[in-house]
This record gives structure tokens, C-alpha cells and sequence, in this order.
């Protein structure tokens, strides 16, 4: 026992007062009103905490019933079919597999060909050009009012450089310039930061998806090379295709779902 | 010297209850209410603030716990050494590094979020933003719970550590477990170290203090050491080592030679060869413990060969003039058993003495002293003659100390007071030191309560004194009176009648007379009678007494008794009156008194008028006192000083008027 732990050395050489567990059991067995008075005395946000927290423990507290008495509950013997298995009557025939394996690439080619896409937000609420973008005023008098504030959040590539400052229409603030999106693989489930890399289509129009607008339902392009993926043919595929599955401007942070 | 104190950390709170403070806090500190209708500046500045003020609590917190906890770079090396042994140095470094960079991170999320709010055109985009800029700073810390929680645990040890001082006077008792290390610290400092039969009973450094030629000194008590490569040793093994390493101090190495402590001397003097580079520069000493059970001169020839070796190894330490041969002497190795208290305090002191020489040899060795000793230089006077002066000390102090050499002892007041039966029951006689003229009134009784009253209260050491002056005075001033009388009556004389010189005379008088008794009353603070009231329970001073003991006297008392009774204020009056019909004739005593009747019919009217304070007759000053009675009627009833003795009540008491609600409004309270 350390020097200075003077509590427990002295419990040790003299032990607890003499009425300690009737006092510790009378505790414990208080701490039920305690609990209930405070679940009902709360309220609002606290409440729901609190609720929230009672919530679990009891959740919990099932669980843990549930497990014990896993022993002595019965459950109905399933027997499920085996992969492959064949009906007795068929065993006879041979099976011929003629699937046509075809490559990935190709597929995606016929898909690209075809204008189509399976996408996991295939519709998607449409923003109208006064949400979209904010009228500026210029001019000596303020009268001229053909500059657009874009209110959304955007995406500018490197090379950037904007027009001159008299001349350009559509003003893309630094602000609400985004670079990385957290991208989730739906197979394996994890989400990585990835830089973006282009906005392939904005679903609200092709004037949007020049601009580089990122709202709910855009088509990005992200560098995948971090996820380390090949293709059959031996080379490193580094961007794939996802979508912006939330609304960035909101949140602050471009999030999205990667395709296949 | 820096002592170090580790109890001074603030807690760190796991991750969950730290978010919970973070953000309560910013929804108490900060305005809740905000409207769709507002302009749009204000709700963006309203929902910046939060977002900014969560960061900035965040940072503080964070930075609070950072700069408590001691960077093992900053602190003492034995220091820095001790929380790697207990806590993993990498660890307790990447715990701290991975707060910091959180702090960096909440910083770097709140100036994005509070940017991108500069362009939120609504409440509800801004009110979005603000909950993903909180939700992200919660969420990194809640990353960071291993972290919180394994720093919460360091601080809960290292405050518990003793606290060593690194610095100073030290003696670090090492050797096997069970050899009587921990029984030794508790013989010789008040520590309070526990011993058991078993091995590694001590699993931390114990400090005790002790003293020694006026100076503090620090005992360690460290954990037994086992015979072990130093990779193989635990925890408990290395808070020793790093103790023997890094503290400058007298090493006491004890050795059981009654071998009970279950390993053999041959195995304690190889662990000793074995550790020995970590005695390099200290001053080493070998104890031989528990010597109760076995005798030192007892012991098999090779035993005693180690003993000499150990011994000899840890001379070497010394300097040549000490060392005079004791290196292969066995009887000059200390021996000592804690158990019957055997030569312990000799041991103790062997140690200190060698410490204090090698530390006092260092600081010698060192620039400070050099530069010390070339400043000083004592000053001896140069002999004029070869006479000797020695120093002057009284015969007093000479027969004093010749006693003390000789073993007399004064009788003290204590030895009295034991000789005649202790504390409680000998009461000590002082009254034996008086110095009073008259060495019999020594013991003589004193009154000291008379009459119900403090005789103190009345006792005066010049009293006498006072009463001869104050008679002397008044006779001078008769004197001086009855002269003026005399030369005014001298001056006009010729130019008056008989009866005109009389009425003169008289008018005179009278009008001395008035003066006087003006001048009295003015003098006199209060008018109330010399002796008070309170002292006069049995109400004795009365008229009726003073009837009865003139005529026991032998004088009429009417005369006297009508004047008191017309003129109840004045008493000097009276006595002077008394001494006058004493002394004088029988006409100045007619006229006497002729006069105090005329004064007793004029002054009567005056005399019951209360002097001063602007009060003209006796109807206002009554209806003066009737006035203050009445002011004073109701604060006396409530019991009060004086009219400053007011509550001032507090009618608007700020805790129950001021504050958020809960949940509701405050329209009422």
C-alpha cells in the first residue's frame, strides 16, 4: 500500500465502523427512490437525457436477462438447404453453368453508352435558382444587379483562377469552396476522406454541374487511390464515381456514397 | 528547493462527462433565443457566438490539463525516471499529444464552421451549421476517452507519491526483501511503514523524516531488490533502482546475517557486487541487521570473508585519513537489530555523519565555497602588550556555572511543586517574592470584597497625599477670601456710615458668596450628591441621622438641618459652613448665619431650576424629558442599543429575482 493512502491503511488496521453494511445496504437500496424521484422531476432537455440514459440501462439490463437464461430457452431447430443442393429428383442431370463473366469495365462502358446509371439517390428534391444563388447589386447607384452569389456549397479544382473581378457573373466564395468529401463504401462500410476530384453532374441542370455546384444528388468524381483498388487488368484505379448523398451547406462537410 | 507537488492537478474528466460540462456550459453562458424574423446579422452572430464560445472552453480545459501535467522533460531526473517506471513515459507522452492535437483540431473545426456561417442566409442553415460545428468537436473528444481516462489514473497515483525532496540530506535504506529495512524506518522516523513476514511487503518508496544535529533528514524506504539482470526487473524493483540512481544520498545496504529473511549472505553480497556501479559517488555504508538472532562473530569463516569484502568495497568511498585499517576490521562493521533496539540511533548517526562529510567535502570542492571563503577574513587584533584580557564575566555567572559543573541544581519552582505532591495538588506560594516596605505585611490577608462592594474600587495609594492637598487648598483659598473681604472693606471704610459699611459688608459677602457656589456648579459635571445613592442602601444620609449624631457631637443641628432642607443640592456648602461656626465668633457666626438664611430665601428659586443646555424654566425641561422618553420608549422595548441599531432589510433579494428559467418564462417570479 502507498504512503499517502491514509483511508485505506487505516480501514485495513482498524477495519469499516461497525454498522457499515447495514448503512451501505440501506444506501443502495435508497438509490431506487433517488432514481425515480429525479426521472420525474426533470424535465425538458435534462429529461430526456436522463430518460434516454434509463433507457439503455434497461436495454442493457433485458440483454443480460435474456443471456442468462439462454440456457433453458428453446429454440426451433431450423436446417437450412445447403448451397448447391439439388433436389432428389434432379440429381441425375449435370448442371451447366453458362454465365458469361463480364468484366467490370465493359459493363460500365455499356452503362455509360446507354446514358444510365444506377445511383443510391436516384431522385432528388430540385433547387430553384432563387435559393441557389444570391442577387448582388454594383454600380455607382447600386441599380446593376447581374452578379450571382452562388449560396451553395461549390467545388473549384486546383488550377483555379477566376475572372477578372469586374467581369464575372457567378461568384463562388472561398468559403463554401469544398476539397474533400467523406465518402462511405456501401460494401465494406467505412467511410475515408477523399479529395474530390471533378463534379461529373449536378441533377439540377448542366449550368450547375459547369459551375461546380455540390448539392444533395451530385454525381462527384473522388481520388480513390488511397482504397488501393486494381482492375482485373493489373491497373491502379485512382477516381471513382460517388454520390453527395447530404446537403453541404448545411453541415458544412461533403458527404458521400461511392459507387460500386 | 523545489518540492514538488503533484496533488495540485485539477481532475481530468472521461470523455463523456467532459462533453456533458463543455456544452452545458456554453447553453447556460450564452443567449437561447433567437427568432426567424430577426435580421439575419443577428442570427448569425447569435449562433457564431455559440459555436466560438464552445471552442473557446474547449481550448481552456484543454490547455488547463496540459500545462498541470509535469513534462517529464522539465522535471528533476529522478522525478522523470520514477513516472516512466510507474507509468510508461511513451504513454503518459502520447496520452498529453494526443490532447493537444484535439485541442488543435476543435480549433481548427470551429474557425471552419464559424467562416462558412458568414455566408448562412437563414436561421435554419445557420442554426445547421452550428449543431455539426458542436456535434464535430464532441465527437473528436469522445475519440478521446482512452486517453482522458489513463491520464485521470496517473493523476490519482502521482498525487498519492511521497514527496521526495531531491536535493537534500537523504539516507536510502536498500537490500533484499525481508531483511528489516521498512522496521528500520519506523524505528527512526515517524513513518508508519507496514511490516509483514512476507517478501515485497513494501511495493513503493516510503519517506520518513528524522533529525540529526538540528537538520532535517529524509529516510527512504525502498522495495527489496532481487539478483536480476536489470531488463528482467518489475515495477516494484525499479522504483528502488531509480531511487539508488538518481538521488545523491547515504546508501545504507542491510544485510540479514541471521539469513531469515530466506536468502543466504553469499546471495546478498553478490546482489550487492551486482548493483554496486549504482553506488558510484555516494557515501555507501553496510548494516548488518538482526544481529538478536545471530551474533556477528558466530558466523562461518567465508560468511565473515563476504561481510569484509562488502565491507571493504564500501570504505573505499572514504578518505585515506579515515580509513586507518578498518577496511578488513569485521568489528568496525555496524551492526544493529531493529527488533531489541540495538545500537540503531549509532547507526543512524554513522550514516548521517557520512552524508554530511561528503556533502560538506562537495560544496568545499565546489567554485561557491572558493569564492565564499576568499570574501570572508577574520579580524584578529594585533596585541599591544602581553597583558591578557580575557572576557569579562560576572562573579555571578562564574559561581552559577561552577555549581552546574559540580552538579548542584537550583531548586526550580517545578521541583517544588513535584515535591509536595504534583500538578494538582501543590498550589505555588508567589506571595514569598513580595516586595513590599514591611516584609511582615507579606502574608497578611487583604479584604477584598467589603460591603457587597470591590475594595479595589476604592483604593488609592495616594489617597493620604490627595486629602492633604486638597485641605491645604481649600485653606489657602479661605485665606485668600477673607483677605479680599478685608482689604475691600479697608479701601471705602472712611467715606461710609456704620450701618452702610454693614450693608456693604453684607452685599459683599453675599455676591462672594454667589460666585463661589456659581463656580461649583459650573465645575461639577453632575449634581449628584457625593455619596451615591447605591452606596447608601441603608438610607442613611438623611437629615434625621445627621440630627442625631451633631447632637451626639455636642451641636445644634437645627440650623444645619433647615439649610439642608432648603437647599437639598449643594453639601460643600454645608461643611464649609460647619468649619466656619467652628472657628469664628459668635457674631460672624450670627451673621453666618443671618446671611445663609438670606441666601437659603434668594438662592431656594434658583436652585430648582436644572443649569444649562438652553432650557429657560422648569416646564420645558420637563416637557424636554417627557420628549426623549418617548423617543427612547419604543427602541428600548425592542431592546436596541441606540437609534444607529437598525436592520436594514433586504426587500428585492437578488437570487430569487434574477437568473434564466429552466424551462418557461420569466414573466413573473
Amino acid at each position: 500500500m502507498p504512503q499517502g493512502d491514509y483511508v485505506e491503511l487505516h480501514q485495513k488496521r482498524y477495519g469499516r465502523q461497525m454498522d457499515h453494511e447495514e448503512r451501505k445496504r440501506k444506501r443502495e437500496a435508497r438509490e431506487v427512490k433517488k432514481k425515480s424521484a429525479l426521472a420525474q422531476k426533470l424535465i425538458g432537455l435534462k429529461g430526456k437525457m436522463n430518460a434516454k440514459k434509463n433507457f439503455k440501462e434497461k436495454v442493457a439490463m433485458k440483454k443480460t436477462i435474456a443471456q442468462h437464461s439462454e440456457r433453458d430457452n428453446k429454440h426451433k431447430a431450423e436446417e437450412k438447404a445447403p448451397d448447391g443442393a439439388v433436389p432428389a429428383y434432379l440429381l441425375d442431370r449435370e448442371q451447366t453453368a453458362r454465365a458469361k463473366v463480364l468484366s467490370n469495365t465493359i459493363k460500365q462502358k455499356r452503362k455509360e453508352k446507354a446514358g444510365k446509371w444506377e445511383v443510391p439517390l436516384p431522385k432528388v428534391r430540385p433547387v430553384a435558382e432563387d435559393e441557389m444563388f444570391k442577387v448582388l447589386r454594383t454600380g455607382k447607384r447600386m441599380k446593376k444587379s447581374w452578379k450571382r452569389m452562388i449560396t451553395k456549397a461549390t467545388f473549384v479544382g486546383q488550377g483555379f483562377t477566376r475572372k477578372p473581378p469586374k467581369y464575372e457573373r457567378f461568384i463562388r466564395p472561398t468559403g463554401m469552396r469544398m476539397t474533400k468529401a467523406h465518402t462511405t463504401h456501401p460494401e465494406l462500410k467505412c467511410t475515408f476522406q477523399l479529395d474530390i476530384i471533378g463534379v461529373k453532374k449536378n441533377p439540377n441542370g448542366n449550368m450547375y454541374s459547369q459551375l461546380g455546384v455540390l448539392t444533395k444528388g451530385t454525381i462527384i468524381e473522388v481520388n480513390v487511390s488511397e482504397l488501393g483498388l486494381v482492375t482485373p487488368g493489373g491497373k491502379v484505379v485512382w477516381g471513382k464515381y460517388a454520390q453527395v448523398t447530404n446537403n453541404p451547406e448545411n453541415d458544412g462537410c461533403v458527404n458521400a456514397v461511392l459507387l460500386v | 528547493m523545489v518540492h514538488y507537488n503533484f496533488k495540485k492537478i485539477g481532475v481530468v474528466p472521461a470523455a463523456k462527462d467532459f462533453i456533458d460540462i463543455v456544452l452545458s456550459k456554453t447553453q447556460r453562458k450564452t443567449p437561447t433565443v433567437v427568432h426567424k424574423g430577426y435580421a439575419i446579422a443577428r442570427i448569425r452572430k447569435f449562433y457564431m457566438r455559440k459555436v466560438k464560445y464552445t471552442q473557446e472552453n474547449w481550448h481552456e480545459k484543454l490547455s488547463a490539463i496540459l500545462d498541470e501535467f509535469p513534462r517529464v522533460d522539465d522535471i528533476h531526473p529522478f522525478y522523470a525516471d520514477l513516472l516512466n517506471v510507474l507509468y510508461d513515459k511513451d504513454h503518459y507522452k502520447l496520452a498529453l499529444g494526443q490532447l493537444n492535437m484535439a485541442r488543435n483540431l476543435i480549433d481548427k473545426i470551429s474557425k471552419d464552421y464559424v467562416r462558412m456561417m458568414k455566408y448562412a442566409d437563414s436561421l435554419y442553415r445557420c442554426k445547421t451549421l452550428k449543431k455539426a460545428a458542436l456535434g464535430r468537436m464532441c465527437t473528436l473528444m469522445k475519440k478521446q476517452n482512452a486517453s482522458l481516462t489513463y491520464l485521470d489514473q496517473v493523476r490519482q497515483h502521482m498525487s498519492r507519491l511521497p514527496s521526495i525532496d531531491p536535493n537534500t540530506r537523504t539516507l536510502l535504506v536498500c537490500g533484499y526483501p525481508n531483511v528489516g529495512k521498512s522496521s528500520f524506518m519506523n524505528k527512526v522516523t515517524r513513518a508508519d511503514v507496514e511490516v509483514q513476514p512476507y517478501a515485497f511487503t513494501t511495493k513503493s518508496l516510503f519517506v520518513g523524516h528524522t533529525d540529526y544535529k538540528y537538520l532535517r533528514w529524509q529516510v527512504i524506504d525502498t522495495p527489496g531488490i532481487l539478483d536480476r539482470p536489470l531488463e528482467e526487473r518489475n515495477t516494484i524493483e525499479m522504483q528502488s533502482i531509480t531511487a539508488l540512481a538518481h538521488l545523491r544520498a547515504c546508501v545504507m545496504y542491510v544485510v540479514d546475517i541471521s539469513e531469515q529473511c530466506g536468502y543466504t549472505i553469499k546471495q546478498q553480497a553478490s546482489l550487492f557486487h551486482s548493483i554496486k556501479p549504482l553506488f558510484a559517488n555516494k557515501p555507501l555504508m553496510v548494516v548488518c541487521n538482526k544481529t538478536d538472532v545471530t551474533a556477528i562473530d558466530s558466523l562461518g569463516a567465508d560468511d565473515k570473508e563476504l561481510l569484509r569484502g562488502m565491507h571493504s568495497a564500501a570504505c573505499e568511498g572514504l578518505e585515506a585519513d579515515q580509513m586507518d585499517g578498518i577496511a578488513g576490521d569485521l568489528a568496525s562493521i555496524p551492526t544493529m537489530s531493529v527488533l531489541t533496539e540495538d545500537s540503531v540511533s549509532n547507526v543512524k548517526s554513522m550514516a548521517c555523519e557520512m552524508l554530511l562529510r561528503s556533502r560538506v567535502e562537495m560544496k568545499l570542492k565546489g567554485k561557491s565555497a572558493n569564492e565564499v571563503l576568499n570574501r570572508i577574513h577574520v579580524a584578529m587584533p594585533t596585541p599591544r602588550d602581553s597583558e591578557a584580557r580575557p572576557a569579562l564575566i560576572p562573579e555571578m555567572v562564574t559561581e552559577m556555572r561552577a555549581k552546574r559543573e559540580a552538579g548542584e541544581r537550583r531548586k526550580t519552582e517545578r521541583d517544588l511543586q513535584e515535591a509536595n505532591g504534583g500538578a494538582g495538588v501543590y498550589s505555588a506560594d508567589f506571595r514569598k517574592n513580595y516586595m513590599l516596605e514591611n516584609d511582615d505585611w507579606k502574608y497578611d490577608i487583604m479584604p477584598e470584597i467589603l460591603d457587597g462592594h470591590n475594595v479595589l474600587d476604592f483604593v488609592d495609594p495616594d489617597i493620604e497625599a490627595k486629602l492633604d492637598e486638597l485641605e491645604r487648598e481649600e485653606e489657602e483659598l479661605q485665606r485668600l477670601a477673607e483677605e479680599e473681604g478685608q482689604d475691600a472693606m479697608e479701601d471705602e471704610v472712611s467715606d461710609l456710615e456704620e450701618d452702610e459699611k454693614e450693608l456693604l459688608g453684607k452685599i459683599k459677602r453675599r455676591k462672594a458668596k454667589i460666585i463661589e457656589t456659581h463656580r461649583e456648579k459650573k465645575s461639577a459635571a453632575d449634581n449628584a450628591p457625593k455619596v451615591p445613592r447605591k452606596l447608601d442602601k441603608e438610607r442613611k444620609s438623611n437629615t434625621r441621622t445627621m440630627r442625631t449624631e451633631m447632637a451626639s457631637l455636642g451641636y445644634d443641628p437645627s440650623a444645619a438641618v433647615e439649610r439642608a432642607r432648603t437647599r437639598s443640592q449643594s453639601r460643600t456648602g454645608r461643611k464649609r459652613q460647619r468649619d466656619k461656626s467652628m472657628d469664628m465668633d459668635t457674631d460672624e457666626q450670627e451673621r453666618g448665619r443671618s446671611l445663609s438664611r438670606v441666601d437659603a430665601r434668594s438662592m431656594s428659586r434658583g436652585r430648582s431650576q436644572t443649569p444649562g443646555g438652553g432650557i429657560k424654566d422648569l416646564e420645558t425641561a420637563k416637557k424636554a424629558l417627557k420628549i426623549a422618553d418617548k423617543m427612547q420608549f419604543k427602541r428600548n422595548k425592542l431592546a436596541k442599543r441606540g437609534e444607529g441599531d437598525r436592520h436594514i432589510p433586504d426587500l428585492k433579494p437578488k437570487h430569487l429575482l434574477t437568473g434564466k428559467r429552466g424551462i418557461g418564462k420569466t414573466d413573473r417570479r
